[in-house]
């Protein structure tokens, strides 16, 4: 249940640490986004000398949510924090490695990209 | 995060039996009892004892590290028992003529990249390493035409000859993918190959032989 003003950590080594939701795209009137929507953020905090600085605003695709996520099988996934992998306007990742895990419903939802450099696939 | 990494590699253990068509052991049954506290499932008190022993790991415990999955291992083995067996469990040699399948259709698209000048053409057999695919082709463009050309005709040989329709990019894009369920195509300039550099990350993969010269003559 990420919503603007959440804050995310990151999954990747982009240079970002923290990110502030502050638009849903493609969600209508929805209020929240869950796992595998694509978010404006702002970078809150971001690691010295690296591409990205605070402040930044940047697209991000949720890949852990701490609201759980259902499945059809009855498999529910939840994890401990909401994290997001920071992607440029074309869709490719701006990190080369994904940390963490993530959810194969990413697969699903086009971000195969993302999936390929994650070490670990649910 | 190290708490998470454990704490999602539970229900992704779980998963992960059900895909390989493995038997599920106590642990999937522990984690479905943490998931739905409400459902009560009975169980004898061994998979409760693996459980303390998960929860009571010492603080300086490398995670996810060869040492957790000995340890996974050998207490799966000691206290694990089969409560779930999959019903599409498949036949090894299923599995094989699948493998043999997808092999041949990997290979012949490696082949149409070839014909489109495509350069490096690599064809990395990634079963062992992830469960979400069986082959991952990846190979170099050197400009955005190229890659659209090279992305439009895999994709037409795919449809043509194995009745395959590709997901994942429509428009050529600096990293190009091609989803087509067991095989992965990645279609890349040369500056985003050395970039993402997927050869590392997925360096303990199998790369296949391929029939024909990969030698491009632009490569310096």
């Amino acid at each position: 249940m990420i919503q603007p003003q959440t804050l995310l950590n990151v999954a990747d080594n982009s240079g970002a640490r923290e990110l502030m939701c502050i638009r849903i795209i493609g969600a209508g009137n929805h209020r929240y986004a869950h796992i595998g929507d694509v978010i404006v953020a702002v970078i809150k905090e971001a690691v010295p000398n690296m591409p990205l600085e605070r402040s930044e605003v940047i697209r991000a695709v949720i890949v852990r949510t701490c609201k759980e996520l259902k499945r059809d099988n009855g498999m529910i996934i939840r994890y401990d924090d909401n994290a997001a992998v920071v992607i440029d306007q074309e869709g490719n990742p701006k990190g080369t490695r994904v940390f963490g895990a993530i959810a194969q419903e990413l697969r699903q939802l086009n971000f195969t990209k993302i999936v390929s450099l994650a070490p670990e696939v649910l | 995060m190290r708490v998470l990494a454990t704490a999602a590699a539970i229900p992704c253990c779980a998963q992960f039996h059900g895909y390989s068509q493995e038997p599920i052991h106590s642990l999937g049954l522990w984690w479905r009892r943490r998931c739905s506290p409400g459902a009560r499932v009975p169980s004898s008190s061994r998979p409760t004892r693996f459980h303390v022993s998960l929860s009571q790991r010492p603080q300086d415990h490398n995670v996810g590290g060869r040492d957790t999955d000995e340890m996974f291992d050998d207490l799966l083995k000691k206290y694990g028992k089969v409560v779930y067996r999959g019903g599409d469990r498949k036949r090894p040699s299923a599995e094989a003529d699948d493998d043999a399948e997808s092999l041949s259709f990997a290979v012949t698209l490696a082949k149409v990249a070839n014909e489109v000048k495509a350069a490096d053409i690599r064809v990395l057999f990634v079963k062992p390493l992830v469960y979400w695919t069986r082959f991952f082709i990846i190979v170099t463009a050197f400009s955005r035409p190229q890659i659209d050309a090279i992305g439009s005709k895999i994709r037409d040989i795919a449809e043509q000859q194995f009745n395959k329709v590709a997901s994942g990019d429509t428009k050529p894009n600096s990293w190009t993918l091609l989803d087509f369920g067991d095989v992965v195509v990645h279609i890349f300039l040369p500056q985003q190959r050395a970039f993402y550099n997927l050869e590392e990350f997925y360096g303990n993969a199998t790369p296949i032989e391929l029939p024909f010269d990969n030698q491009s003559p632009f490569r310096s």
